[in-house]
């Protein structure tokens, strides 16, 4: 039996398989791709060395931050119903950015490890609850990336006045790591900071599937079938803060990742949030991962930051979809 | 608009990589001057070191940091100039020295005011540090005491042992993953106690930076450090702070150079050549 648009009639079982699959691939191949060449050239002590130390954090941050991005920005467009609605265009990941800048620059995060994605964390939530209360839970798509706007810039000078009070050397460049974002030389030592926060985000995030899938019929629909709106509201907000907070933390603000793949998705899933969440988990570390190894065949020696290609991705695709909402809201 | 910390970013990638800029020094007023400004780190440092500083106005604040300056204590105390032209003008002075980097709108704008101002030339090699301590004796009528600073620089110099006939390899690897290149200070100094800069045997990207993969795939005799990890907060040290990078250093001999010994062309790049020796000499026992 055909589904009655034109809509891919993919089975979830199908489209996970598929999409868990492809994760795994990227994964092996995030592992098998850096500077030191194909495979690891190196040998002995260096290659496992390279192998444990190097390419597994960045392939497990690749893996974890891509999930908690594409997670995020299908849970945002979901509670939201704003088809725009993503962690670094509505300001989440400069807040958390913010948050993680004062942790480093306050000295914080020298005393407690922890206080680095704590900071991204609180900051994110901060920049949530702000784009919420600026835009509210009803204004139109226009209004969210305004506020979204507002709150990305407030963060961006204040992340620039942080760095250049603090009188340390770097400020310019380490402007670029936060804007820009960066797998590059990352640790195991950040993964494990991290990675409990962005785990119990995503748990958090995962939660609210079906109460999406009953507020895609309205909020008094979704109320009369049990939904818990405020219950709802408040894990969106938690678990984006916690994922996307902790991601930002160790990682920079990626951009357009959780825009990209919840639409491109969404047709797979039957334009259902409760199939779409899980499904942009996994399709978030695929994009990330790929693009991360991307990075490294095109440019091995670290120039090219991971956000701008994300961003070469995703900014002529927000373009289009804007284009499109344009004429969706014209009369 | 004080010195920012772009235009000290730039000094720093100009001394790492090395793209040394001839522009002439200003030779000598007759008389000696009084109220001297000097907008940076390194003139700040021969500067102190060739004046009374009662006749220095105000130095940078970069002048009495001791992850940089090799004098911080001597440093301390004297007023610190932001580097704006304002604030030069601010103190009066009859000499403000400068850099070549990051300051050429003021140093533009000074002298369209008529102020004394004099470019010293950044060093690039040891003989290019002997110009520069010359360049600021003779601009502040110091003459002698530049001619005694250059000798006693040679002396210890002189005192090194030769180099060995095979070099061997180093790498100077600093924060952010940025190492000296070829033509640099830092590079100059290494070849003058014997070792081989090995930066030319990696892919570099264009502001010298290394991924510490390709490091540990092919690492050097030594390894050497240039700063602390905690030096300066910031999120740009945690290369330095990798795990990766702790246990390399377990496995294969590294020494900690610090910027203040070598960032700036003065005669205590001596310390940094002296230290660099011996840990030749104790590499060359250890593998009789």
């Amino acid at each position: 039996m055909k589904a009655p648009s034109a809509r891919p009639d993919v089975k979830p079982v199908r489209l996970f398989a598929a999409l868990g699959l492809a994760a795994a691939a990227a994964f092996a191949l995030s592992l098998a791709v850096g500077p030191a060449g194909l495979g690891i050239a190196a040998q002995g002590e260096a290659r496992a060395l390279i192998f444990t130390e190097i390419r597994l954090p960045r392939a497990l941050l690749g893996a974890l931050v891509g999930g908690a991005l594409g997670l995020s920005g299908a849970a945002l467009q979901g509670y939201l119903r704003n088809p725009l609605a993503e962690p670094s265009l509505v300001g989440v990941s400069g807040g958390a950015a913010l948050g993680a800048v004062m942790a480093i620059h306050l000295g914080l995060s020298q005393v407690l490890a922890l206080a680095l994605p704590i900071g991204g964390l609180a900051g994110a939530a901060v920049a949530m609850l702000v784009v919420v209360a600026l835009a509210g839970a009803h204004g139109g798509p226009v209004t969210l990336i305004l506020a979204g706007l507002a709150v990305s810039s407030i963060a961006t000078a204040l992340i620039s006045l942080a760095l250049n009070l603090a009188q340390n050397p770097f400020a310019s460049v380490e402007m670029v790591f936060w804007m820009m974002g960066a797998l590059a030389d990352r640790s195991l030592t950040q993964v494990w900071l991290a990675a409990p926060l962005i785990v119990a985000g995503i748990a958090l995030l995962l939660t609210v599937g079906r109460a999406l899938d009953a507020l895609t019929l309205g909020e008094d629909a979704a109320r009369s079938l049990g939904i818990n709106i405020q219950r709802t509201r408040l894990a969106v907000v938690a678990g984006t803060a916690l994922s996307v907070g902790a991601a930002t933390a160790v990682t920079g603000i990626i951009g357009f990742v959780g825009l990209i793949v919840p639409h491109v998705l969404r047709p797979f899933a039957h334009h259902r949030p409760g199939l779409l969440l899980p499904a942009s988990l996994l399709g978030g570390a695929v994009m990330l991962l790929i693009a991360d190894v991307g990075l490294r065949l095109l440019q091995p020696w670290m120039e090219l930051r991971i956000g701008v290609l994300t961003a070469l991705i995703g900014a002529p695709f927000f373009v289009w979809l804007v284009l499109r909402t344009r004429s969706e809201l014209a009369p | 608009m004080r010195r920012t910390a772009a235009g000290w970013f730039w000094l720093l990638a100009a001394v790492i990589a090395a793209a040394p800029a001839a522009s002439g020094a200003r030779a000598a007023a007759l008389h000696k001057p009084g109220r001297i400004v000097s907008l940076d780190l390194c003139t700040d440092q021969l500067l102190v070191e060739l004046v009374h500083r009662d006749r220095i106005a105000a130095v940078t604040h970069l002048a009495a940091d001791p992850a940089v300056s090799a004098i911080p204590e001597k440093a301390r105390g004297i007023a610190i100039t932001h580097g704006a032209a304002e604030d030069v003008l601010r103190y009066d002075s009859d000499l403000v020295l400068a850099g070549p980097f990051g300051v050429s709108a003021t140093v533009n704008l000074l002298r369209r005011l008529g102020r004394n101002v004099v470019v010293v030339p950044l060093a690039s090699d040891l003989a290019g540090i002997r110009d520069s301590v010359r360049a600021v004796a003779a601009a502040v009528g110091e003459g002698p005491k530049g001619e005694a600073m250059v000798a006693a620089f040679d002396r210890r110099l002189s005192r090194l042992a030769a180099p060995a006939e095979s070099p061997l390899t180093a790498v100077i690897y600093q924060i952010g993953g940025s190492v000296s290149g070829p033509g640099s200070l830092a590079d100059a100094a290494l070849a003058a106690a014997g070792f081989r800069n090995m930066s030319a045997a990696y892919r570099l990207s264009r502001g010298g930076q290394v991924p510490l993969e390709s490091l540990i795939a092919q690492p050097p005799d030594l390894l050497v450090l240039s700063s602390q990890a905690d030096e300066y907060r910031t999120v740009l040290a945690d290369n330095l702070r990798h795990p990766a990078l702790a246990i390399l250093r377990q496995r294969r001999p590294s020494l900690e150079l610090p910027w203040r010994h070598w960032l700036c062309g003065t005669p205590h790049i001596a310390d940094a050549i002296e230290r660099l020796a011996q840990a030749r000499a104790g590499l060359e026992a250890r593998a009789r």
